[in-house]
Formats: structure tokens, C-alpha cells, sequence
């Protein structure tokens, strides 16, 4: 089987080698697309609740490193619900993880539900055009809105899985971080390498959707909204899970997973 | 989808009550909402001024998390160091930079800004390859992007 399909690799090669060059761009896009399809069409946008213990499937036995990262998330954690890996997973994820939270507990919801409700006169503010930003604003308020005025959890998970207004909320999301980012220039600018300005990050690295995320999004983004989170880091690097939690000693309310490249909402005993 | 609808049916209204300066939607010939002509004056004090361009706007299913394919169309192409003879224009914010928040509206502007800061009329130096080869869908094109300086 990998033989065969390293054969279909090198077949893959010599045949994009002789093409002629809009052949060939056409060819990568199409690649790239039916990549992308083939993981939309294996994963959900939000996936069902499992038990944390299923992620040791994932990794073989052998793999000692990872099996005991596991077991030390399995004594936090009971469960795990998994995100498509598109590039807007950290959104994704933290938009369903949090306003599910707070269907049980309403304790953030007058913070996050004021900070989301200023954030439109913000980007007025910074002169985006409210022909656009005002759609994505009235679906992403109306969704926030649905947590106090009692959606049901079946109601805000189907929300979620629906491609359209699941990517809207994702949208206006990325222009929180954006708004955020540019707001407090001075502060993030020392963050930006590759020369870029805020300005350009914001445009090339933060609002275009499928790029994902860094640390300075998650900064960004749970400052503009007063959130709390802890992100549990699961990679190649150390013997142990590493935590961050953002912001600094605060008290999270929603627990992410983060594997290199990916984000997945997690459940803590 | 009911989304790309909404959004591209506001963007006509928009179009056709308020365009920016220098534009004018083509409602004459318009056939259907996927796809549209929107023409371009090149504005007084530049390069293009008194000249005037057809810009050709179509849209996928999955607008507007993705951006509208936009090249000029016509017997008129600007002579411009991203406008390629056939119509395809190199602009980041047509592939790469794309965000949702971009409209019809800011694409129209940004051309005309791109118009306007021309200082030398002149095609792209890659012009005779690039025609020949590439895709007649300019969102096929893996664009390398030229400096931003005009």
C-alpha cells in the first residue's frame, strides 16, 4: 500500500514536471482543493463529544512520548470534541467552546456579551466599511444573543455545523482579533516579524479566512472579549503537557487542545 | 448557498444606488446576479484619465469566504505594470489577501487606486509568457506578487 502510493507520488511528480505552467497551477489548485474537500468531507466543522481516551488511538503504542501526554490529559480531562482542520479551527473552536459554556454558566456572559456588542462601533471606529461588517455583525450578536435568551445545546451545535453561518461567525470573530490587534498597535507591533506592519498582519495573517492562528490571535482575541482560556500544548517539545493560559493567572473558563497545526475544545473533569 | 445570495443581491443595490466615483455598474446586459461588468473611468490628473475600462466580476457559491474572480474584459485593457493583455490583474487582495469584509466596492477601489498611482504606461514584464500560458480563470493563477508600489 505505501509503496504503492510513493509509486503514485513519483508518477504524481514527472507528470506535473512536463506541464506547461497554467497546467501545472491548475493542476495544484485542484490538488489543493480535493485535499481540502476530502477533509471537509471526513470531519465535521464540529465533531460529537468523545471520551478523551479515544485521542490514544491516534498515536501508535510505541509512541511513548505522546501515550504519556495522554494519560496526563486523560487526569484533566474527560472529554474532547474535535474541530475541522481548515485553518479556522482556533475560531471555530473557541466560539462553539465558549458560548456553549455559557448555556450552563452565565457567569462571563455580561462581559463577553458587552465587549461583543461594542466591537461593531470599534471596527466603525477604524473606518471598516459597515456595508460588510454589519452582516457578519447581526449573525455573529444574534448567536451570542441566543445564549441568554435559552438556545438549546442542539440548536447552537447545529449552528455551528452549518457551513454558512458557522464561517460568518468565524469572519467576524477574525475581525475582533483584527480590531483588537490594531487597536493596541503599539503593544502587538513588537510581535510582528517578517517586517510586516500591524496594518498588513491584520489584512494577510488575521481577517482572510484558513489561515490559522498563533499566540497573538488567542491575545488578541480573548482580550477584545475579556475571555479566559487555557491552552493545553500536546508537540515533540518536553517529556509533559505544557499549559498557557490567556490572559496570565486568570481562571479559565474554556480549555483548548493544542496539537502542532490544530485546535480541539477540551472538558475538564 | 442563501449567504452568497443575500450578500451579492446588497452588493448589486449598493452598486446601483451608491458606486463609488469613477464606477458605474452595467445593469443593461446584467443576465444573472453570479456575475457582472462594472465599468471604470481612470480618473482626472492620472495616467488614464478620459479612458475607460470594463472590469468583469463573477462569483462562486462560497462567496463571500472566498473572493469573486475579477479580470478586465474588452478591447480596452490598461496599459498597467499588473494588468496583463489579456485582462488578468496581479493583486493580492484578488487571491491571497482576500477577507470577507471586502466588497465589490473596495475591489473597484482598489483598482482605481492601483490606476491612479501608475506613473509609467507599461504591461508586466512577464507579459508575452504569461498570456500564453496561463489559465484563462485568473484565481487559477499561483500569483507571485510584484512590489505594491503602483
Amino acid at each position: 500500500m505505501d509503496n504503492d502510493r510513493s509509486h503514485d507520488n513519483l508518477k504524481e511528480q514527472d507528470y506535473l514536471k512536463d506541464m506547461p505552467n497554467h497546467e501545472f497551477d491548475e493542476a495544484v489548485n485542484t490538488m489543493q482543493s480535493s485535499i481540502q474537500d476530502e477533509i471537509a468531507a471526513s470531519t465535521d466543522l464540529l465533531g460529537d463529544k468523545l471520551d478523551i481516551s479515544m485521542l490514544k488511538n491516534e498515536y501508535s503504542a510505541d509512541d511513548v512520548q505522546y501515550q504519556k501526554k495522554i494519560q496526563n490529559l486523560e487526569k484533566r480531562y474527560s472529554h474532547v470534541r474535535k474541530t475541522r482542520g481548515d485553518g479556522n479551527c482556533f475560531f471555530r473552536a473557541f466560539g462553539f467552546g465558549y458560548l456553549e459554556h455559557m448555556l450552563s454558566d452565565k457567569k462571563d456572559y455580561p462581559i463577553f456579551q458587552e465587549n461583543a456588542s461594542n466591537s461593531f462601533q470599534k471596527l466603525m471606529d477604524l473606518k471598516y466599511p459597515s456595508f460588510t461588517v454589519e452582516d457578519f455583525f447581526e449573525n455573529f450578536i444574534s448567536v451570542v444573543n441566543s445564549v441568554k435568551e435559552g438556545v438549546s445545546h442542539t440548536e447552537l451545535l447545529n449552528t455551528f455545523r452549518e457551513e454558512g453561518m458557522s464561517n460568518y461567525f468565524v469572519v467576524y470573530l477574525r475581525l475582533i482579533t483584527s480590531c483588537q490587534l490594531q487597536s493596541d498597535s503599539d503593544f502587538y507591533q513588537n510581535f510582528i516579524d517578517g517586517g510586516k506592519t500591524l496594518v498588513e498582519f491584520c489584512k494577510t495573517e488575521v481577517e482572510p479566512m484558513y489561515l490559522e492562528s498563533d499566540h497573538i490571535h488567542i491575545i488578541a482575541l480573548t482580550s477584545a472579549l475579556g475571555a479566559c482560556v487555557r491552552v493545553a500544548y500536546m508537540d515533540r517539545g518536553g517529556d509533559d503537557l505544557s499549559f498557557h493560559d490567556f490572559p496570565e493567572d486568570s481562571q479559565p473558563t474554556l480549555h483548548l487542545l493544542y496539537r502542532p497545526g490544530h485546535y480541539d475544545v477540551l472538558y475538564p473533569r | 448557498m442563501a449567504f452568497s445570495q443575500k450578500r451579492i443581491q446588497k452588493e448589486i443595490l449598493t452598486m446601483t444606488t451608491s458606486p463609488p466615483p469613477g464606477t458605474r455598474l452595467v445593469t443593461e446586459t446584467m443576465q444573472t446576479t453570479k456575475e457582472f461588468l462594472v465599468e471604470v473611468h481612470g480618473a482626472q490628473g492620472t495616467l488614464f484619465a478620459g479612458e475607460q475600462f470594463k472590469l468583469l466580476f463573477k462569483f462562486g457559491d462560497r462567496y463571500p469566504f472566498e473572493s469573486p474572480q475579477v479580470m478586465f474584459v474588452g478591447d480596452h485593457i490598461p496599459e498597467h505594470p499588473h494588468v496583463y493583455s489579456n485582462g488578468h490583474i496581479c493583486l493580492s487582495i484578488l487571491t491571497d489577501d482576500w477577507s470577507p469584509a471586502l466588497s465589490v466596492e473596495s475591489v473597484c477601489l482598489s483598482i482605481l487606486s492601483m490606476l491612479s498611482s501608475c506613473t509609467e504606461k507599461k504591461r508586466p514584464p512577464d507579459n508575452a509568457f504569461y498570456i500564453r500560458t496561463c489559465s484563462s480563470n485568473p484565481k487559477d493563477t499561483r500569483w507571485w506578487y510584484h512590489d505594491d508600489k503602483v
